[in-house]
């Protein structure tokens, strides 16, 4: 069993080998921030966290050794993700100042920036000299994920993106393949378009349903299936909004498709499948009974049986399919960057500088790559460098596909819709997702979402959301290039 | 000795009020000023989001009417509750009468029965949400094997059995609450006049609405009106079950508030959404109390 103080250790080890294997006249992010850090040693900074796996790696891992190298107490506020936008806002409205650090979804950054929770970070990165390993953070969080309106408010820290992962077994299966083309003509592949999809997964269920395997789950909780729909909708053509009006367009053909095949997909699924979460899902893959299933990076870790011998990790379902894994693009092949976590500081932060170095810290490339690989925690590869990290393809025998995948979705991945008041336009899709699993028509229900969305941008301020959406609009992972 | 009674005699007449004045103190800062807070913040623009908290006038107060979700959500409200209320007060008061008599066990069947009432509804709420579960909740097992095969009813998510489901657990939770307020109004009817009437050829229907009835009137109508009011601010059972989904298909008058005032950010909305429904409350309950003669 890895103790707390053994993953410590650990950590400190790498992360010193890692510093003497650098020329010595160039001092690396994490050396500066160390360095510059313990002039303010004794001084305790408080960090909001993720409550859950997430805060595991500050308190098990990177707060302690933050300790260690500069006497600063880190102290963790863990949050639930639902939580966090309001405690944030909360805490700056009140001018409490009870947070130092945060940990901020970046489709929440044009909300927090405009009201001013969030410090600036330009002055920072130049005065700690963080400018080039910035620049190495995968192209797609980098530019996307980072600034509101030119200023950096977050560090992109999570490469939080949806993967499709397939039984490699099953579709190699000569028998499999046989039945599949007996039943729809054509040769079993992992799907590239969301029509093979549709073929591929009904034909799978029909074929594997006596073995007890059908052939895909999704998670179908609102929550969830917002960000695949997002997704999807956007692989197919579509687009949020009319760029000149700002009138919503998700009640466009192209959703009415994606909302009707969503539903009718659910029938080659797994009874209650609309009932299906993140743990349901990946109880379903990992016990054997589904052969494609889209989610976050964890799966392919936890699939292989990465981590999982790990106690806090007794509730993910023993795999039984590890070494049977193969990893792909989601159908279109523009995955949702779904989620994810960027890095900030407070602007109520009485220990603004230490705040500071302790997010330059954890984000430089020595200390996160500690921090991705740690077998308990959910931050995901998000540096070029995590990518072909010897270390990391060394963890199981397919982590170098694995990585691979991930570095393709770094490439191609889209953004999570980010405008004013994100989350009620959010609240209205989730909404609408719940009556599509309930049975009501998908036009109707798209219909009335996209009058909702209109009427909040109404409340706001046509003009002032316009500008926001054609800043989002015009970042690279926004849309697909078609 | 002369000036021991005079101060006898004539205490400072306001000595007493300084003694009440720390309690009411307390009381006004913590009762009364949220209230009043809470008034002036609903006629302002106060959003969380926006700079501009300025003096709104009746702005929140006109879109209240404008609002169809709140509408829907107070008729929600009032759904579940013109279900649920009668629901628990006739079994609570079927089992008043069942348990009415002497029989062994009595004592500790009535302490099971009590049981749920003292579960955080919120709790009971997240293990009924596992109990309707379509994969491992054994409600869907049990139907199955009468049904004799698998049954995959979507409690939650479906719209015709997330009412249901919400109400089963609602009355699963609360009957034993107006179960023991009714025993113990049974308990004290006076033995004699029932018996009398029995005696003279009155009927089990006739005697309890001439006799029981107006015995255990009041403690049933403090009873109804507790459970009404409770009714109306459900929340946690809701909140665990559906979240007020399929859509806005169950959310009630305090999820609605809760999601605008704490997930929305629409502060004074909200305070304008809550000044609306005391109003109603306030309304309704006077109406009550005067229609059932508590006021009496």
């Amino acid at each position: 069993m890895v103790t707390r103080r053994d993953v410590g250790r650990i950590g400190l080890a790498a992360t010193l080998a890692g510093t003497f294997t650098r020329p010595a006249w160039a001092a690396s992010a994490a050396e500066t921030a160390v360095k510059e850090a313990q002039k303010y040693k004794g001084q305790t900074i408080t960090i909001v966290w993720e409550a859950g796996l997430q805060a595991l790696d500050p308190l098990n891992f990177s707060g302690p050794k933050w300790k260690e190298l500069t006497g600063i107490d880190v102290k963790v506020v863990e949050v639930s993700t639902a939580e966090m936008f309001t405690k944030i806002m909360q805490d700056y409205k009140s001018g409490a100042g009870a947070y130092d650090a945060l940990n901020v979804i970046p489709a929440w950054m044009p909300d927090l920036a405009g009201a001013g929770a969030l410090e600036v970070l330009d002055p920072y990165v130049e005065k700690y000299g963080y400018a080039d390993e910035l620049q190495k953070i995968a192209p797609i969080y980098r530019d996307n994920q980072m600034k509101v309106n030119g200023k950096i408010y977050g560090f992109p820290d999570d490469g939080d993106v949806f993967i499709m992962y397939y039984r490699k077994d099953l579709f190699a299966d000569a028998d499999v393949q046989k039945a599949f083309k007996a039943k729809t003509g054509t040769d079993l592949a992992v799907p590239k378009t969301w029509a093979e999809f549709g073929v591929t997964g009904a034909a799978l269920t029909e074929v594997l349903k006596d073995k007890g395997i059908y052939g895909a789950a999704f998670f179908r909780q609102p929550p969830y299936t917002m960000f695949m729909f997002e997704e999807r909708f956007r692989n197919e053509g579509g687009k949020f909004f009319d760029a000149d009006s700002m009138k919503a367009s998700i009640n466009s053909d192209v959703g009415v498709k994606v909302f009707t095949d969503m539903r009718e997909e659910n029938k080659f699924m797994p009874p209650g499948v609309e009932q299906f979460g993140f743990v349901e899902n990946l109880a379903a893959f990992l016990q054997g009974q589904t052969a494609m299933t889209i989610s976050w990076p964890p799966y392919g870790r936890w699939a292989a049986g990465y981590g999982t011998d790990q106690e806090v990790l007794s509730w993910v379902p023993k795999s039984t399919i590890a070494g049977k894994v193969g990893y792909a693009l989601p159908p279109g092949g523009h995955p949702e960057l779904a989620a994810g976590f960027a890095l900030s500081v407070s602007s109520t932060s009485k220990n603004k500088d230490a705040a500071y170095l302790f997010i330059q810290w954890l984000n430089s490339e020595d200390t996160s790559l500690e921090r991705v690989k740690l077998p308990y925690a959910l931050r995901d590869p998000f540096r070029t460098s995590h990518y072909t990290d010897p270390g990391y393809i060394a963890l199981w025998p397919d982590a170098k596909e694995y990585l691979g995948v991930l570095q393709q979705a770094s490439e191609t991945g889209l953004l999570d819709l980010s405008l004013l008041q994100t989350d009620k336009y959010e609240e209205a899709l989730r909404q609408a997702i719940s009556k599509l699993w309930a049975g009501d028509d998908p036009k109707a229900i798209l219909d009335a979402t996209a009058g909702e969305w209109d009427a909040i941008t109404d409340k706001i301020g046509v003009d002032k959301q316009k500008a926001v959406y054609s800043d989002w609009a015009s970042k690279s992972g926004a849309y697909p290039k078609m | 000795m002369s000036l021991t009674l005079t101060a006898a005699k004539n205490p400072d007449r306001n000595f007493k009020y300084w003694i009440a004045f720390p309690a009411v103190f307390l009381l006004l800062l913590v009762g009364l000023f949220p209230l009043i807070y809470s008034l002036i913040v609903s006629f302002m623009r106060i959003d969380m989001m926006d700079t501009d908290t300025s003096f709104a006038g009746l702005y929140n107060y006109a879109n209240l009417f404008k609002d169809k979700r709140l509408w829907e959500s107070l008729l929600h409200t009032l759904l579940i509750t013109a279900i649920a209320l009668p629901v628990e007060l006739s079994l609570g008061l079927a089992m008043a009468y069942l348990f009415l008599e002497r029989m062994p066990g009595r004592q500790i069947f009535i302490s099971l029965l009590i049981l749920p009432t003292i579960i955080s509804p919120i709790v009971a709420g997240a293990t009924w949400r596992l109990l309707f579960d379509n994969r491992f909740g054994p409600i869907n097992q049990i139907l199955g094997w009468f049904a004799g095969h698998p049954v995959t009813a979507l409690w939650t998510v479906s719209a015709s059995l997330a009412y249901p489901a919400i109400i089963f657990c609602e009355i699963w939770q609360w009957t034993p609450f107006m179960f023991l307020i009714l025993l113990a109004a049974l308990s004290n009817v006076d033995k004699s006049q029932t018996e009398a009437a029995e005696i003279d050829g009155a009927g089990f229907i006739r005697t309890f609405r001439r006799i029981v009835l107006p015995a255990i009137w009041p403690v049933m109508a403090i009873a109804i009106l507790i459970r009404g009011l409770d009714l109306v601010r459900i929340f946690d059972i809701i909140w665990a079950l559906t979240s007020g989904g399929p859509g806005t298909m169950t959310e009630t008058i305090s999820i609605y508030a809760y999601t605008q005032g704490f997930k929305q950010f629409e502060t004074s909305y909200t305070a304008a959404m809550a000044f609306l429904v005391i109003l109603i409350l306030t309304v309704v309950v006077t109406w009550a109390i005067r229609r059932m003669g508590l006021a009496k």
